[in-house]
């Protein structure tokens, strides 16, 4: 053992880690599968606020999460909230009538966003969801894929 | 396939190649994963991070347009992903998560089937490291490697830390696994 020098400790504590900690399967498997929503044709709203990350203590200890996505001209306001079920709540900003699209591993749902851009899911299955926004005009928008 | 360039990867992968996305998963999925489980998170924590990365990946391989950056992004992305799932997992139990805890989910070395004595030795020894060095040698032993930038980012240090740290890890390590063999145990204790 003594003998070792550092290069051969590293590479010695590596096959360790590749024979006792390897990704698991189905962890290699729900990254292949992030590559179905490669194809989305739309613009990319990325995350600018998230309440888990702001220090923001009005959210602090609660089960709900608030994220806002933002992409040139267009806001999406998100609130994931986990109570007996998890349901995502969200408003378009500027206020708008659009539709909305959630997008989840099953397929997708699809809403409409009332005269003051609101919108809602209700039940939503844990798991990878991205929201897509086709507001009047036609441009589509969507989030960044999230994990609930 | 399998000698593509990372940078036809991406630009395949861009254009809807899903070859080129699997190729991309099987050559980095490691990497990623090992910066996760540096930060210590548990096996459902993680592959939630780890599917977060993946998602990143997709929206944005037409944005990098260096690949070598690729190991770098990936690892920095990660990081970033497990920093905001461990606060938001402190908010919730205030005093039960801790952001560098060893990983307590790792079977027990005696389960192993390390084919090699050494290796089954050293991981032994890395389990009394403190937990700083153990991310930094998880990191430090990734591959595809990571530069010490990148594990500079990732662990929030100076980028000139990383080698007197590692030689200190790996002094550490090497204390640990004398001290193994001189009590002639496998050092559980």
């Amino acid at each position: 053992m003594v003998e070792h020098d550092d290069a051969q400790l590293l590479a010695a504590l590596g096959r360790a880690f590749d024979a006792i900690d390897p990704p698991p399967e189905q962890v290699l498997e729900q990254a292949r599968n992030a590559f179905v929503w490669q194809s989305i044709d739309a613009e990319l709203a990325e995350l600018v606020y998230d309440s888990e990350t702001s220090g923001d203590m009005a959210v602090r200890g609660s089960d709900t999460r608030e994220m806002t996505f933002r992409a040139p001209g267009i806001e999406v306001e998100v609130m994931v909230v986990s109570e007996h079920h998890r349901s995502l709540i969200g408003q378009v900003v500027p206020a708008q009538e659009a539709a909305v699209e959630l997008l989840h591993g099953g397929g997708a749902v699809t809403s409409r966003t009332d005269a003051l851009g609101r919108f809602a899911f209700d039940r939503v299955a844990a798991g990878a969801v991205k929201l897509v926004v086709v507001t009047v005009t036609g441009t589509r928008v969507q989030t960044e894929g999230l994990v609930i | 396939m399998a000698y593509a360039s990372v940078g036809e990867l991406l630009s395949a992968a861009t254009d809807g190649d899903r070859q080129a996305w699997n190729e991309l998963v099987d050559r980095y999925g490691r990497l990623v994963w090992a910066v996760i489980r540096s930060f210590g998170l548990d096996h459902a924590t993680a592959a939630d991070v780890n599917q977060t990365v993946w998602l990143r990946l997709v929206e944005h391989c037409a944005d990098i347009r260096d690949p070598q950056r690729l190991p770098g992004w990936l690892a920095t992305t990660t990081r970033r992903e497990a920093i905001r799932v461990v606060r938001g997992q402190r908010r919730q139990q205030p005093s039960e998560v801790v952001l560098d805890v060893p990983d307590r989910s790792a079977p027990a070395v005696d389960e192993l089937l390390l084919d090699e004595e050494v290796s089954r030795e050293v991981y032994a020894a890395f389990g009394h490291l403190p937990a700083a060095c153990q991310q930094l040698l998880r990191l430090l032993t990734a591959e595809p490697r990571l530069d010490y930038a990148t594990i500079g980012q990732v662990i929030g240090r100076p980028v000139g830390s990383i080698g007197p740290t590692r030689a200190r890890c790996i002094a550490q390590l090497r204390r640990l696994l004398d001290t193994a063999h001189n009590t002639g145990t496998r050092s559980h204790g």
